[in-house]
């Protein structure tokens, strides 16, 4: 078991060692028509500033991959242009890795594109049913996996198929055998990163001990939400060499956004552009940061770049569809959002924000069917499950609403907004206990809405348990004042309360202060007002008496008779209650 | 033409009555009609035949090229007014031949048995009459059991059939269309397709180095859905390989073991090179239709009945192609009942109109057309099979295991039969018994298939994951529908089964994700959609607001933790009893996909 549960100090080999893996890794996964993890090894080795020997990079090809050179390269230029049955023909009968491997890959390509192209244009899920062909896929894969004659890239193709299969368990036994066979295929450890649901199920897992392990760990830090594990790993990296490689770069700049770190997360952002100022990757969340800080017109500037680059790709409708968003024109957005999903039914993000912006739509059925595909896609994303919930809260079914926030929440445990969503779906069921368990984790972990304390108070209030609500009221006022929060129905209500609490007390002083505090609120002047004069009638009373009171504890009791309070709770109690109290 | 070789030798005897050499235009003759000039033939026959003065020889030919021409009644007429169906086998096989193209059974039969009557009666003198058939006597002879066993089939009389081909075959093994009729038309029980192979005399009428051939074809072609093993051709035969109709066997084994993608590339292969390969074309439509490959059903069918429409296999391939496409089974059972009144024993196309029926869920004609099926082919278990299904279906537990015992009398090794026989002990509650059917299925589908199993056995191991599950061994169905998941995977009925035995393991959180899952991809599923409901409820009352929550800090907290536990029990107490109802249809859906095993 490799220890990837704490973080120690990086070990990589040297660098000019990696930089000589990465150009193989190219060109092994260029050859298999791998493009995305061939693009990510250049990407990497371009980043690395070392000079590899000019001798080490001639290659010599195995000599069954030079007889089938011939079909092998028809084959390749048909990929090239798409035609992926043309090619997948041309090389049916060949036995070299790479040619056997294309063949299959083509099979697989063609009919995804099938699929894709036969997806009807509404939102409805893709019908997965249509899978005759993967299973024949499978099958085929499966037996010459028995006989043990797949290597690491058929096998990262066997475990792609049983993933689309939904066999999660054992694409994932697939895939961990794929890396540890080709411990530089950069596609098998994204696959494999998807599969993983949980810290524990990436503890149980054997991992080859390569220096690539250490980019994939950090990759499924920041999806697993352990950005401070992955924002570390990722600085390490940086600081020995990769600061020039714009994917670690995009990648710290993520996790600043999930950190909700806005501002580093824009500087970042705006560096990369700087060093690739034609890159689509992750422009799509450098939007959401702009759209949460209402930048209107650097959303606008982007979106413009965008478009200038590359109209049809995922992140550019994106980055349009938010764009339109914050402009309050969902329809536009919804379209665009679709659009992004017909170039990648995959991809998770417009998923996610074409549920948003059903919601915005009040169209709740399709919001719930978009959530629904991005989980499918991505059941880690948990703007999907919380955006389920929201739309359960909205058909008031509310044990389908709880479980979607208890999912966000298992996902985001520090995030308070899935925890007040918790408790606040406690509440319309009734069930106060678990409720308040819940608002006041909320306040525990930092709330960001400032709506946690006052939650907690009335449900006190209303549990009749007086003591708490108080507490919780004159929190709240604290951290109301010293947040610069003004929102007078709540702080009237918490005074209001607080001076009548105080009174019952009979603790004048207290009560007089929120009391005059609650009289600055219009809708509570009235009332206020009448407190204050019970405060003046009990004070003449306890001027006049105020010698002997003092004199003897004990008396403490017949004294609170003869005011005629109805409180029964001694003072002392209360006192370390109290202290807190004073604003 | 049975016959037609050896006689050639036999006209050297010269006609007294004739000036003419009549030897170079019999010559002409036998030339013609090798050539197919039939009409030349015929004239030139009938010359021959008054200027020999009615020679017994030149009239079989005359009467050989009017059966050639196509006039039957003609022919018959000849040899019947010569007397020499009487006298001479070869005429009497012709005429009897004659009258069997056209139909007239009886006639035909009375003219085969007549002369057996009379063969009886004066045995001695017919030798001499005849000097036709003095030297190949035994050919004629199981030339006329052959025709006598197709009048037999053909008037129904299916037992005397039976003991005609087999007559037929012993007295020539080579006489393979006997063996193929008893074969292709299910005559005979697997066992006794064995015994009747054992008893063929191989090693008296073929030379040595032939005994082994004839065998091994022979062998080959013999019942392959019962335990179809992998065949091997002997190292002798090595050249046999490639033969079409060896290669179409194998392909038929791998459609038995329901390697469907393995028998429609064979089978595509045969047809690419042969295309209208009268033995591969319903193996081929039969593994289209499992594999709802329906363009290419489509284009077949209509490819077969341009060009013959008067074969029952093109509109077979109609009838298909119509099953397969919804709510069009009206005009497919049509072109199937077309099919069957075309050849009364073509047994495909009486399962399919059976299939028709039953997939509209009408019993009782599918019942009818299955039991006519039965009738046609009597040595073929699944007729029976599908009659006891049908039984099943319509709550008849008793008759179906009747039907299904009878089935499994023929074929003792499928293992349909046995996962049939499991079901109906489920239904009956049998879980013990129905456990054991599964299990003893199971072990007959792995001994076949040695590495990997193939999809069509999904049910199986689905239903052996309800009978665990209704034995609460819960641990062993969640592996068994595990299994079935690989096999056929995003199946919602395995998924709502996974978490039904989540729900009975009291984990909530994972049944809640499979009825999610099963939901997702059949969205009209009460069952899946009740039981979420129930497990959603259980589960959010069970289930703690907060994994990491700091108790120290909140009061009431310990409170929270004693009520849990039992608000929970209660409502789960209340969920598998409405369940239990409901699982069982699941059953009939797996039953219902049974049904399409042909």
């Amino acid at each position: 078991m490799a220890d990837i549960s704490t973080f120690q100090a990086l070990d990589l080999p040297p660098i000019s060692k990696i930089k000589f893996d990465l150009i193989r890794a190219t060109r092994e996964c260029s050859q298999r028509k791998l493009l995305n993890s061939a693009k990510w090894a250049a990407e990497m080795s371009y980043g690395l500033e070392v000079q590899v020997e000019t001798s080490q990079l001639r290659h010599q090809d195995r000599e069954d991959f030079l007889k089938e050179y011939d079909q092998y390269t028809l084959a390749v230029s048909y990929f090239d242009l798409k035609e992926y049955d043309r090619a997948a023909h041309f090389v049916h009968d060949c036995h070299s890795s790479q040619a056997y491997f294309l063949y299959m890959y083509c099979r697989y390509l063609a009919e995804e594109k099938r699929k894709n192209d036969n997806a009807s244009d509404s939102i409805g899920p893709p019908n997965k049913l249509e899978n005759e062909q993967l299973k024949a896929l499978k099958m085929e894969l499966c037996k010459k996996y028995a006989n043990k004659e797949l290597d690491g890239f058929c096998l990262y193709l066997y475990g792609v198929v049983l993933k689309k299969l939904d066999l999660i368990k054992e694409s994932m036994e697939i895939f961990v055998e794929a890396i540890t066979q080709e411990p530089l295929h950069w596609g098998a450890w994204q696959e494999l990163a998807g599969l993983i649901t949980d810290k524990e199920t990436l503890l149980s897992l054997y991992l080859p001990n390569h220096w690539i392990k250490n980019v994939f760990l950090a990759h499924i830090y920041l999806q697993l939400q352990l950005n401070e594990e992955a924002m570390k790993i990722y600085q390490s990296l940086a600081e020995n060499g990769f600061a020039k490689s714009s994917y670690i770069v995009s990648q710290i700049a993520v996790a600043y956004h999930n950190m909700r770190d806005v501002d580093q997360a824009m500087t970042v952002f705006t560096e990369l552009q700087e060093m690739d100022p034609y890159r689509l990757e992750n422009m799509d969340i450098f939007s959401n940061l702009l759209y949460i800080k209402e930048m209107r017109a650097e959303l606008a500037n982007l979106a413009h770049k965008c478009c200038d680059i590359d109209k049809y790709r995922v992140e550019t409708c994106c980055v349009i569809g938010n764009y339109y968003s914050i402009r309050q024109q969902h329809e536009k957005a919804v379209l665009y959002f679709q659009r992004a999903l017909k170039l990648n039914p995959h991809y998770l993000s417009a998923w996610t924000l074409m549920g948003h912006e059903f919601m915005e739509l009040k169209n709740t059925s399709a919001a719930l069917q978009a959530y629904r595909q991005a989980i499918e896609v991505e059941r880690r994303d948990y703007r999907a499950w919380y955006g389920l919930g929201q739309t359960y809260e909205i058909l008031k079914m509310h044990y389908y609403c709880l479980y979607y926030y208890r999912q966000a929440q298992k996902l985001r445990p520090n995030d308070s907004r899935m925890v007040m969503a918790l408790g606040e779906t406690y509440e319309k069921l009734e069930r106060l206990q678990e409720a308040k368990k819940c608002f006041w984790k909320a306040n525990c972990i930092g709330d960001m809405e400032g709506t946690a304390l006052i939650k907690l108070a009335r449900l006190h209030e209303k549990l009749h348990e007086e003591d708490q609500a108080a507490s919780a009221y004159t929190d709240y006022i604290n951290e109301a004042s010293r947040q610069g929060n003004y929102n007078p129905e709540d702080q009237s209500q918490a005074y209001k309360y607080l001076a009548n609490y105080h009174l019952k007390l009979g603790q004048l002083d207290e009560a007089f202060t929120a009391a005059q505090k609650c009289s600055e609120f219009p809708e509570t002047r009235e009332e206020a007002k009448g407190i204050l004069r019970d405060i003046q009638s009990l004070r003449a009373q306890k001027e006049g008496l105020s010698t002997p009171i003092r004199m003897d504890d004990s008396m403490g009791s017949i004294t609170t008779e003869r005011f005629h309070t109805n409180d029964h709770t001694p003072i002392g109690r209360l006192s370390p209650v109290n202290l807190k109290f004073t604003p | 033409m049975a016959g037609e070789g050896g006689n050639s030798e036999a006209d050297e005897k010269q006609n007294p009555t004739c000036s003419f050499d009549l030897t170079k235009l019999r010559e002409k003759v036998r030339n013609y009609i090798d050539t197919h000039h039939y009409d030349s033939a015929l004239f030139w026959a009938d010359k021959i035949v008054s200027l020999s003065n009615g020679d017994v020889d030149d009239v079989y030919w005359y009467a050989q090229t009017l059966y050639q021409t196509g006039q039957y009644h003609r022919a018959s007429k000849l040899l019947r007014t010569a007397k020499l169906d009487k006298t001479n086998s070869a005429c009497r096989y012709l005429a009897g031949l004659c009258h069997y193209e056209c139909k007239e059974w009886q006639e035909s039969l009375n003219i085969l048995d007549m002369v057996d009557n009379n063969k009886l009666r004066s045995f001695a003198p017919c030798l001499s009459e005849s000097h036709i058939d003095t030297n190949n006597k035994e050919p004629m002879e199981h030339s006329i059991n052959l025709l006598r066993g197709k009048i037999y089939e053909a008037m129904d009389n299916r037992n005397l059939a039976v003991e005609c081909f087999r007559e037929a075959l012993r007295q020539d093994v080579y006489c393979f269309e006997a063996f193929d009729l008893l074969v292709n038309h299910h005559m005979l029980s697997a066992q006794e397709e064995r015994e009747l192979i054992d008893s063929l005399p191989f090693a008296l009428q073929c030379p040595e180095e032939e005994v082994e051939l004839v065998r091994f074809l022979y062998e080959n072609k013999v019942k392959k859905y019962n335990k179809p093993q992998n065949q091997s051709v002997p190292n002798s035969l090595c050249a046999l390989k490639e033969n079409l109709d060896v290669v179409v066997n194998l392909a038929e084994r791998h459609y038995y073991n329901c390697e469907f993608r393995d028998c429609y590339k064979i089978t595509s292969r045969v047809l690419s090179k042969d295309p209208y390969n009268s033995q591969c074309l319903p193996l081929h439509i039969a593994v289209l239709v499992e594999l709802k490959n329906l363009k290419e059903l489509f284009y077949l069918a209509h490819k077969l009945v341009d060009l013959y429409p008067n074969k029952p296999v093109s509109w077979f391939a109609v009838g298909c192609y119509y099953l397969l496409i919804p709510d069009n089974i009206e005009p497919g059972r049509r072109y199937l009942s077309k099919a069957t009144s075309m050849d009364r024993v073509y047994g495909p196309a009486w399962l399919a109109f059976g299939h028709s029926f039953a997939t509209e869920n009408e019993h009782d004609q599918a019942m009818a057309a299955y039991f006519t099926a039965s009738q046609l082919m009597k040595g073929c278990h699944l007729p029976i099979l599908y009659v006891g299904l049908e039984y099943g279906l319509t709550n008849n537990s008793k008759l179906a295991e009747r039907f299904f015992s009878q089935a499994l009398s023929i074929a003792p090794e499928d293992p349909f039969v046995l996962h049939e026989m499991g079901v109906i002990a489920f239904q009956n509650l049998d879980w013990i018994k129905a456990h054991h059917y599964f299990k003893e299925a199971l072990s007959k589908v792995e001994s076949v298939s040695d590495q990997i199993m193939v999809e069509k056995w999904e049910p199986l191991l689905n239903n052996l994951g309800h009978t665990c599950r209704k034995l609460k061994r819960y641990e062993e169905a969640l592996d068994y529908h595990r299994q079935a998941q690989v096999l056929s995977p995003q199946n919602p009925s395995t998924y709502s089964a996974i978490g039904y035995c989540y729900v009975l393991m009291g984990n909530n959180i994972m049944a809640v994700d499979y009825f999610d899952k099963a939901l997702g991809i059949r969205r009209d599923d009460t069952f899946s959609t009740t039981m979420l409901n129930n497990v959603m409820e259980a589960l959010m009352i069970e289930m703690c607001p907060c994994d990491d929550m700091p108790e120290e800090d909140m009061q009431v907290s310990k409170k929270i933790i004693f009520e849990t536990p039992e608000s929970h029990k209660e409502s789960r107490g209340g969920v598998p009893s409405e369940a239990e109802a409901d699982s069982s249809s699941i059953m009939v859906i797996e039953e219902l996909d049974m049904d399409e095993s042909d």
